[in-house]
């Protein structure tokens, strides 16, 4: 899973849409993201160089690891940085992002340690981070061409909500880094929680969102350990949840047979053919007083009928059952009509 | 009662005048509110008729899928294709690319569906006292007018470039501008149809999409925002015409997210779905065909009583 999000990122963007953008983003409680963000570039990094990925040329960006970090990791990783020089560049906003060593070096004696000595061409030094737009026309300046596909480092914890939520919903990818054991609040001393805090510190849960093109959403997760040599992935282990049957087992039988369709089908119901034009009977019970029943309240309505159009507004009861006398017993089959 | 005229209701009105008849596109509804389609009938259906006139529409989108576009081209492409005038504003640079997006209506298919006798339905039947009160109203206006107030959409296939480049389109982007201009904007496109009581010749539609996107310069000013939505609530509740405005809830403090939610008449949210969630496989039929969810959370309630 961590490959999709690999391949997503190499394939970069489709013709007229827009370049696919992944949050790496993590909290204190498991803090890998940075090992995360290392993989993914040491191999889009690889890919660059075998030339199987849109983009032609990476430009890191560098705020909490020296360039050199990512230099070595490459290099580590195998990749000839020395000879691939057009192919990365490292805005270096780590070395003196707030432009303080000009500032020191021009006020009083003082010179500046030779660190750096040790940047080399890949590397520019970036000295104005409060200014953002010079800060992102640099970066287009190094990247010179369209871009890609971006990918950024996030830790939630030195963040409100609100700027997580709009990188959340900027990028098309987020990737999020949790513990896998969850810790019991305020419960620090117990044996137990050091047992977990230790394995928190060496692996956690990778979840991953994508924002699909049609409107879902595909939600992934990993598992993550944390090595010597690098970072690995693994899937899940299934947890075992109990998996509950949607459809309850009760102990009648909800099928019909055929017979019983049958028998459903010839079933009348009271009110079932009422609208369809026909005069509405009410059975009352009594079946030789129904035509005299009905003189009544039928000769009432009529009058009213007539005079239906001129204007005045009225009201029409119809009783609901037919022959209710005051002192008999509700019937509560009065009103059905079959 | 042999040959009684089925009556909807137990009342009937004193009618001394005829109704007024209105513009295409626009349908008398109870108490007097007129509606307008949302472009999607089964969504009509739902809300009881459509938006009513004056009402201010707000639906809730969800960060991680574009559905709410699709509830944007719908109430669009159904007022280019009536007459109706609109007002379009998005944090693009460039709104009228939208506009080539926009679905082109449907053709029309036979009505087999309608002739579906209720009686048949799937093998329930059901028995219902009121029953008789109801055969009228589901035949009466449902056939030839049909076309006069709401299409089906078809999104594969664009709308007319002649509906599109009408003079009855205005688009804003909100990336640059203020909420000043903004303001003005929709208050000249409201001038258009004031409300009075003789009949409507033609009905506006404004549709401002995700408005407090983090492109928008004034995206972090959330009194301002909302005190637009107040005055754009009270300038389109005394005018004919139906504001949509689309938001992401997530960006927004709990606090102002709860305010907005206030503000609307109609309140609609959208949902994306998982991909490959086995358990909505199984719980819902059709689920492959299914891209997001919608909730409708409130209806709006102008002239009427009914809480």
């Amino acid at each position: 899973m961590a490959e999709s999000i690999y391949r997503a990122l190499r394939d970069g963007a489709l013709e007229g849409e827009l370049a696919p953008a992944l949050t790496i983003k993590d909290s204190v409680a498991s803090p890998f993201a940075l090992q995360v963000f290392s993989h993914v570039i040491s191999q889009l990094f690889s890919s660059i160089l075998a030339g199987k990925s849109q983009s032609r040329g990476l430009v890191v960006v560098s705020f909490s690891r020296s360039p050199s970090f990512y230099l070595d990791l490459l290099k580590n990783k195998g990749t000839d940085v020395a000879s691939s020089n057009k192919q990365i560049q490292i805005l270096d906003c780590y070395s003196d992002p707030l432009g303080w060593k000009d500032q020191l070096a021009g006020s009083r004696n003082f010179t500046a340690l030779s660190n750096e000595a040790m940047v080399s061409s890949n590397a520019i030094v970036f000295r104005e981070v409060k200014h953002m737009d010079k800060l992102y026309n640099s970066i287009i300046e190094l990247g010179k061409d369209q871009i890609s596909s971006i990918f950024w480092l996030l830790h939630s914890d030195l963040h409100e909500a609100r700027v997580t939520a709009v990188l959340e919903y900027l990028s098309s990818i987020v990737a999020s880094l949790e513990p896998s054991h969850q810790l019991a609040n305020g419960q620090r001393g117990d044996l137990e929680n050091f047992s977990l805090i230790k394995h928190n510190s060496k692996k956690g849960k990778f979840h991953v969102r994508f924002k699909k093109r049609n409107g879902r959403v595909r939600v992934m997760s990993e598992e993550v350990h944390i090595e010597q040599s690098g970072i690995n992935f693994a899937s899940l282990p299934s947890e075992g949840a109990i998996n509950q049957g949607l459809v309850p087992k009760v102990q009648f039988s909800l099928q019909l047979s055929e017979k019983e369709r049958i028998d459903k089908a010839n079933v009348v119901l009271p009110f079932e053919h009422q609208g369809n034009g026909k005069p509405i009977q009410i059975y009352d019970g009594r079946r030789s007083l129904v035509d005299s029943k009905h003189e009544r309240p039928v000769s009432a309505v009529e009058n009213v009928q007539t005079n239906e159009n001129c204007g005045s507004g009225e009201i029409i009861y119809y009783r609901d059952s037919d022959d209710e006398m005051p002192d008999s017993d509700e019937d509560p089959d009065d009103d059905l009509d079959i | 009662m042999a040959a009684a005229k089925t009556r909807t209701s137990t009342f009937s009105r004193n009618l001394s005048t005829a109704p007024p008849s209105h513009g295409p596109g626009l349908k008398c509804g109870p108490n007097g509110t007129v509606f307008l389609s949302s472009g999607i009938p089964d969504l009509d259906k739902i809300l009881g008729g459509g938006f009513p006139l004056g009402s201010l529409v707000m639906v809730m989108e969800d960060a991680e899928a574009p559905h709410h576009m699709l509830l944007l081209r719908n109430f669009m492409a159904q007022g280019l294709v009536l007459g109706q005038h609109l007002l379009y504003s998005s944090p693009a640079r460039d709104p009228r690319g939208f506009l080539g997006t926009l679905p082109s209506p449907a053709a029309s298919k036979d009505d087999k569906s309608r002739e579906r006798d209720p009686d048949q339905e799937k093998g329930l039947r059901i028995a219902w006292q009121y029953k008789k009160y109801f055969g009228e109203n589901q035949l009466d206006g449902q056939r030839d007018g049909k076309h006069e107030y709401s299409n089906e959409f078809d999104l594969r296939k664009p709308l007319e470039r002649h509906f599109i480049n009408g003079p009855r389109i205005d688009c804003v982007s909100i990336q640059d501008s203020d909420l000043s201009t903004l303001r003005d904007r929709c208050a000249t496109f409201l001038s258009q149809f004031p409300r009075n009581d003789g009949s409507i010749s033609c009905a506006g539609r404004i549709a401002i999409q995700s408005f407090c996107a983090p492109q928008c310069a004034y995206s972090n000013m959330e009194w301002d925002m909302l005190s637009f939505i107040r005055s754009l609530k009270s300038m389109v509740r005394s005018s004919n015409s139906v504001a949509i405005v689309t938001f992401p809830p997530s960006l927004l403090s709990p606090s102002f997210c709860k305010r907005w939610q206030h503000m609307a008449d109609t309140l609609l949210s959208v949902k994306a779905i998982q991909d490959e969630d086995k358990e909505l496989a199984q719980l819902l039929t059709g689920y492959q065909d299914m891209v997001g969810f919608l909730n409708v959370h409130k209806v709006a309630r102008i002239n009427t009583q009914v809480y």
